[in-house]
């Protein structure tokens, strides 16, 4: 490639013929398509169910098994660079410390300082 | 004074061609660095709403009597049918990137104005439920004013305003996000229809598409998490 830039002479229009992207099959698409429909049906049924605080757990993990299939396929990250992978799955990972140490923080109050107080309280309201 | 060559990527039949920025190497170098930079802006939105969940749980779990009876207010259907519209979007969004880098104009288009379509009716779905919200003053924060039975309904959860808010502002924060992606599209198809993407020139379709996906990656949580509560 750099060879056939320095020979080029100035002006003169190039075809650039690297440009690689990977293209997914319309059936992989379909799939994945009906997959989140069905899961969609899952998440509300499963709701009509009372399982305690374990209602949440189920919730996010049907929530994040359809965000996986959006970004893998949908998104392509299955065939994206390492660099990019890195740079949005490195969010998350931001995003599950922020997480953890604020549900660490509330989770203790009052614990370690008994003075603290054991409720987050909202805004006062104004009227 | 030097210049480089003018380097075009591949142009198919009844296309525009695509002229590399002259400050990249090549085509690919473009190509990757674009998308880099998005998936550093994408990275900055799950930043933003990750904020507000973090906020979410927080109170849920310090006031789930509050966060069970404000999502009893909000319709299962509405929300269902808006899930699949987004969905279905994502779907026919995925499906224009693929015939965009196909070269394939007609299709791409085709798949772009379904998209469109169902982000609008997201949104006329969106305009019924909060209209109905703001008629039973079922408002965030200091708006909360609820009317009727639904100041019965509240009278003894502590701290009523509180579903609400999250309601209105996470929402509210998608809901931008819906209609910035409707611009983002209607432009896709404008540029579109003048042939400027194609197989060597798909960075803006596939782009736009990547933000759409987050869109309906974000409803896929606050789905659940508004509706369903737990």
């Amino acid at each position: 490639m750099s060879d056939a830039h320095a020979h080029a002479e100035h002006g003169e229009v190039q075809i650039d013929k690297s440009l690689h992207a990977h293209v997914c099959s319309a059936g992989t698409f379909l799939k994945v398509y009906v997959a989140l429909l069905i899961l969609t049906v899952l998440t509300v049924g499963v709701a009509q169910f009372h399982f305690g605080s374990a209602n949440l757990l189920i919730a996010m993990a049907i929530a994040s098994v359809k965000a996986g299939c959006v970004m893998a396929i949908f998104m392509h990250l299955r065939w994206d660079t390492a660099i990019n992978n890195i740079a949005f799955l490195g969010s998350l990972l931001f995003l599950g410390l922020l997480f953890l140490f604020t549900m660490a923080d509330f989770a203790t109050r009052g614990s370690i300082d008994p003075t603290m107080s054991q409720h987050a309280e909202p805004p006062a309201q104004t009227d | 004074m030097s210049h480089g060559p003018i380097v075009q990527t591949p142009t198919p039949e009844g296309f525009r061609p695509h002229v590399v920025a002259h400050h990249f190497h090549d085509a690919n170098q473009e190509f990757h660095s674009v998308k880099l930079g998005f998936w550093l802006f994408l990275a900055t939105e799950v930043m933003l709403f990750g904020g507000v969940f973090a906020a979410y749980f927080i109170f849920h779990g310090q006031y789930p009597e509050t966060f069970v009876k404000g999502g009893e207010q909000l319709s299962v259907p509405m929300g269902s049918l808006n899930t699949v519209i987004l969905l279905t979007s994502s779907w026919t969004m995925a499906m224009g990137v693929r015939a965009c880098q196909l070269s394939q104009k007609k299709q791409m288009l085709g798949f772009l104005w379904v998209t469109l379509l169902c982000a609008g009716g997201f949104l006329v779905v969106k305009y019924f439920e909060y209209t109905a919200k703001i008629e039973h003053g079922l408002l965030p924060g200091s708006f909360w004013h609820p009317h009727g039975h639904y100041a019965e309904e509240f009278a003894n959860v502590e701290w009523p305003n509180l579903f609400f808010s999250f309601y209105w502002t996470m929402t509210g924060i998608h809901g931008v996000h819906v209609i910035l992606g409707m611009l983002a599209i209607s432009w896709l198809i404008w540029q579109g229809g003048k042939g400027r993407f194609h197989s060597g020139f798909s960075a803006p379709v596939d782009l736009i598409g990547l933000y759409w996906h987050i869109v309906d990656l974000i409803w896929i949580f606050l789905f659940p998490l508004l509706y369903l509560v737990p």
